[in-house]
């Protein structure tokens, strides 16, 4: 009994999870945004209220072991997760978007040589990876960004791989070599355009992964530093006062959750509508 | 068969020995000098004291010398010394591997434990209400951040509760930091058990079981689960990889005594010789389960089995 | 039960729907035939004509998706108001299905004995031992010379008219009233698309099942079906014993499809189904 009523019943529900995957996403992103107009203290003012206050009118999040305005500083803290997670982004998927252009044009010997390469990396999780190289280049905003930046290569460039793989095939590739134009010139004004949209999706496939990264490494203490309210470092120095001012938690916990949730929600549903014979393998 | 699981370990052996390799290289592409890194915080620091150090650690080699130096020990066991506590690093992890290995262990059954039955309930409950639940839930799942869901379980069962220690090393202490393991990659099992099962469920041989008439849960746990299993071996070793990533953090807020804990005091540290080990010794776990998946995957498919 | 008098199987009146893009599409319209043990009806008629979906709605697997309407009867059980578990017990037992991929039909992670014993087990209630004896004399039955070798075997490790020949004595092994092969012939090679047929026709003058042809090929109709239906846009429009049929054809589509066969065969210069005794493998 193949069921070919399922896929129309995911068809329907596909809008659903985007509209809240957008809904969600636009929120955040306005709120990192305008944070600094929307922020009643400076996030990093010490005493701006009593220590460890719970929630309340005056301080909507409570306030920090320093008095510190918590719904100030998760707001903020969200201009630097998703500061975080559009840069590894971005230079992740030109990074990996070069190579797997590469591994799909420069003939037989670089492919076989580069594909065995991403496969051994993308087998490592990225979190390790990024762990490792913040390991070597030391903790800090930037060394972090450029790890998980690097954790995401060998993911967009099997993507891209793919992808330019299957462009490879089609017949106006291979009429365009026929004519003579350069691979250089065919992948730039071709096969860009072609893939560019479905790279734009998987982008945001990787902007969720990169949060969570980011979150974690700055936990550890090997991300952001403290003071800086980003929300894993929050998370950090609020583990000591879990009993006494469970906020401290909880607030910056939700941001993650929800910020990863919405990028995950409109990657998953993009993916769907790029690639439909996906849909039903996750 | 044979020639199959020695191409495996071939392939195994090559990846481990590229991951020696680049952990020896890694250390000479820090920027600046990595002894004065790593006697920054260090009142000892003397010129004299940071050049015994430098021919201690071999950093007076060329660059070449020292990778190749650094791997020919490694294959032979040997990580190196701490820089911090002076200690052989392979006997430093090597004490602490059963504990990361129970742990991760035990985080896998669990997340197999609630996955696979989620998994399959989505893949035949599929347009319904069951399977949306399970998929909304599966996404939620991997949205929250396992050492976040860590601290909520933490001042849920052992503070607010009771039930259970907050942290340590016995084997009450286990639960907790299993828990949250198993809690966030039973997401990924899930989905992965779904894709799987439903891949099988359009296949023309479950057609061909129900036209003889079998029980429908015959169809479903002979005639479907069995291949679908097969593909989910795979999957489990790729769980088993993501798992151990997260690990690292969680082994931090449990403060359980295990690899991860150990290389994240290093790399505070900046301790070099053990940040390098915890690589080698991660990378390797990960290459070796995944060989071993893959061996196994041959044995359990019999089309893979006879040729 | 049967009422004596009635054939085995039924159709009156079937339809077959479904939802499409610009309404509703018949896939099957209104469409009635029976067939009783012991004969071979084909159902001939080009793909999308309709043909699997009937084969499909007697069974009772048609996908979700399709609506169906009208009667269907087997041995005087209406298939569409039967408990799913019923159905459960006339499927295979009263009747079998021969699929058309002898590739993926079977389960490759499933031995041959398994697959040839579950049946048997399930609905003769045999003991594991019982029913590989009747596995293996069902594989005799269509000419597998070492039955022993075949059931300990992978789907893999055979050859596509092996499968096919499994398929057919896995269910033939439970003796159903009435066989449906849906284009059993197609994914083979010519030399054995012949073997399979003859099988066919000498399995239902030894075992006495019923055969429901569905094929698209009217050479093949004409080898071995006692009467013939010929389907087009989910309608029969022409129906009768095969040799009147073939003969004397009354329909448009029927000519054209005769002249359209005549016209390869001439052109090859040979028949389109050879005779010949099953090989012994």
């Amino acid at each position: 009994m193949t069921d070919t009523s399922a896929p129309l019943a995911s068809r329907r529900r596909l809008p659903v999870s985007i509209l809240i995957g957008t809904g969600l996403a636009v929120v955040i992103v306005a709120a990192a945004v305008l944070a600094p107009s929307l922020i009643p203290f400076d996030p990093m003012r010490m005493a701006a209220g009593p220590r460890l206050a719970a929630p309340s009118f005056d301080h909507l999040f409570g306030t920090d072991e320093f008095g510190r305005d918590l719904f100030s500083r998760v707001l903020t803290g969200g201009r630097l997760s998703l500061g975080i997670g559009l840069t590894a982004v971005v230079s992740g998927l030109a990074i990996g978007g070069l190579i797997g252009l590469v591994a799909a044009f420069a003939g037989r010997l670089v492919e076989a040589t580069l594909l065995r390469i991403i496969d051994v990396l993308y087998s490592f999780p990225d979190t390790l990876i990024a762990l490792a190289l913040v390991a070597f280049l030391g903790p800090g905003i930037e060394n972090a960004t450029l790890a998980i930046a690097i954790s995401l290569v060998p993911f967009y460039a099997r993507v891209t791989y793919g992808l330019a793989a299957a462009e490879r095939a089609k017949p106006y590739v291979e009429a365009a070599k026929l004519a003579g134009i350069h691979t250089g010139r065919l992948v730039r004004v071709h096969v860009m355009p072609n893939i560019g949209q479905s790279l734009v999706v998987m982008g945001t496939l990787g902007f969720s992964s990169a949060i969570l990264s980011a979150a974690g490494l700055s936990f550890l203490g090997l991300g952001v530093q403290p003071p800086s309210p980003e929300w894993g470092a929050i998370l950090a120095s609020g583990r000591n006062y879990i009993n006494k001012a469970p906020w401290i938690l909880i607030f910056p916990g939700v941001a993650i959750c929800l910020t990863v949730l919405s990028f995950n929600l409109i990657g998953d549903s993009l993916r769907d509508l790029v690639d439909p014979r996906r849909k039903d393998r996750s | 068969m044979l020639l199959l699981i020695f191409k495996r370990v071939l392939i195994a052996f090559f990846t481990v020995i590229a991951v020696i390799l680049l952990s020896g290289i890694l250390v000479h592409v820090v920027p600046g000098d990595p002894v004065t890194a790593m006697m920054a915080q260090s009142v000892s620091a003397t010129p004299e004291a940071m050049a015994e150090m430098r021919a201690r650690l071999g950093l007076d080699l060329p660059v070449w010398q020292q990778v190749l130096l650094y791997t020919w020990h490694v294959l032979q066991g040997d990580l190196g010394t701490s820089i911090r506590g002076n200690e052989s690093v392979a006997w430093l992890f090597l004490q602490r591997l059963p504990n990361t290995f129970s742990l991760a262990v035990s985080g896998l059954v669990i997340a197999l434990a609630i996955g696979l039955p989620l998994g399959f309930i989505a893949a035949i409950n599929r347009g319904r209400l069951a399977e949306t639940v399970v998929m909304v839930l599966a996404v939620l799942g991997v949205s929250i951040p396992a050492f976040w869901l860590g601290l909520i379980l933490m001042q849920l069962f052992a503070l607010e509760l009771g039930w259970l220690p907050v942290a340590g090393s016995g084997w009450r202490n286990i639960v907790l930091p299993a828990l949250t393991l198993g809690l966030t990659y039973c997401a990924l099992v899930a989905r992965m058990t779904r894709s799987a099962l439903i891949e099988v469920l359009e296949e023309d041989y479950i057609r061909t079981a129900r036209a003889r008439g079998l029980r429908e849960y015959q169809v479903l746990f002979v005639h479907a689960l069995r291949p679908a299993l097969i593909s989910i071996v795979t999957v489990v070793g790729l769980v088993f990889a993501y798992l151990l990533g997260g690990q690292v953090i969680i082994e931090n807020v449990f403060s359980w005594n295990g690899v991860g804990r150990l290389a994240v005091q290093a790399m505070l540290q900046r301790d070099y010789p053990m940040i390098q080990g915890f690589i080698v010794v991660f990378a390797t776990s990960v290459v070796v389960v995944s060989m071993l998946i893959d061996i196994l995957y041959g044995f359990l498919d019999p089309r893979m089995r006879k040729s | 039960m049967t009422s004596s008098g009635n054939p085995y199987l039924t159709v009156r009146d079937l339809t077959v729907s479904f939802q499409g893009k610009g309404g509703e599409f018949h896939a099957v319209d209104r469409i009635g035939f029976e067939l009783d043990r012991g004969e071979i009806l084909a159902l001939v008629g080009e793909s999308g004509s309709g043909k699997s979906m009937t084969s499909l709605a007697v069974m009772r697997l048609l996908p979700q998706a399709a609506r169906m309407s009208g009667r269907i009867t087997i041995a005087g059980d209406d298939v569409a108001s039967l408990p799913r578990r019923q159905m459960e017990d006339v499927r295979g037992a009263r009747i079998g299905m021969v699929f058309q991929e002898p590739m993926t039909s079977l389960n490759p992670v499933l031995t041959i004995a398994r697959q040839m014993t579950e049946g048997l087990i399930r609905h003769q209630g045999l003991s594991r031992k019982a029913a590989l004896a009747a596995a293996r004399s069902a594989l005799d039955d269509v000419g597998f010379g070492e039955p022993d070798r075949v059931l300990s075997q992978y789907p893999h490790q055979l050859s596509g008219g092996m499968r096919q020949r499994v398929m057919i004595a896995a269910a033939l092994a439970l003796r159903p009233g009435i066989l449906i092969a849906d284009e059993p012939t197609t994914a083979l090679d010519v030399t054995v698309q012949a073997q399979v047929l003859d099988l066919l026709v000498d399995l239902k003058s030894r075992l006495g099942s019923g055969i429901l042809l569905i094929t698209h090929d009217i050479g093949v109709v004409a080898e071995t079906a006692d009467r013939v239906a010929v389907m087009r846009h989910g309608r029969i429009v022409e129906t009768g014993a095969t040799d009147a049929v073939l003969r004397n054809p009354t329909h448009d589509y029927t000519k054209a499809l005769l002249a359209s066969h005549l016209t390869v065969e001439k052109a090859l210069g040979l028949r389109p189904a050879e005779k010949g005794a099953p090989s012994r493998s």
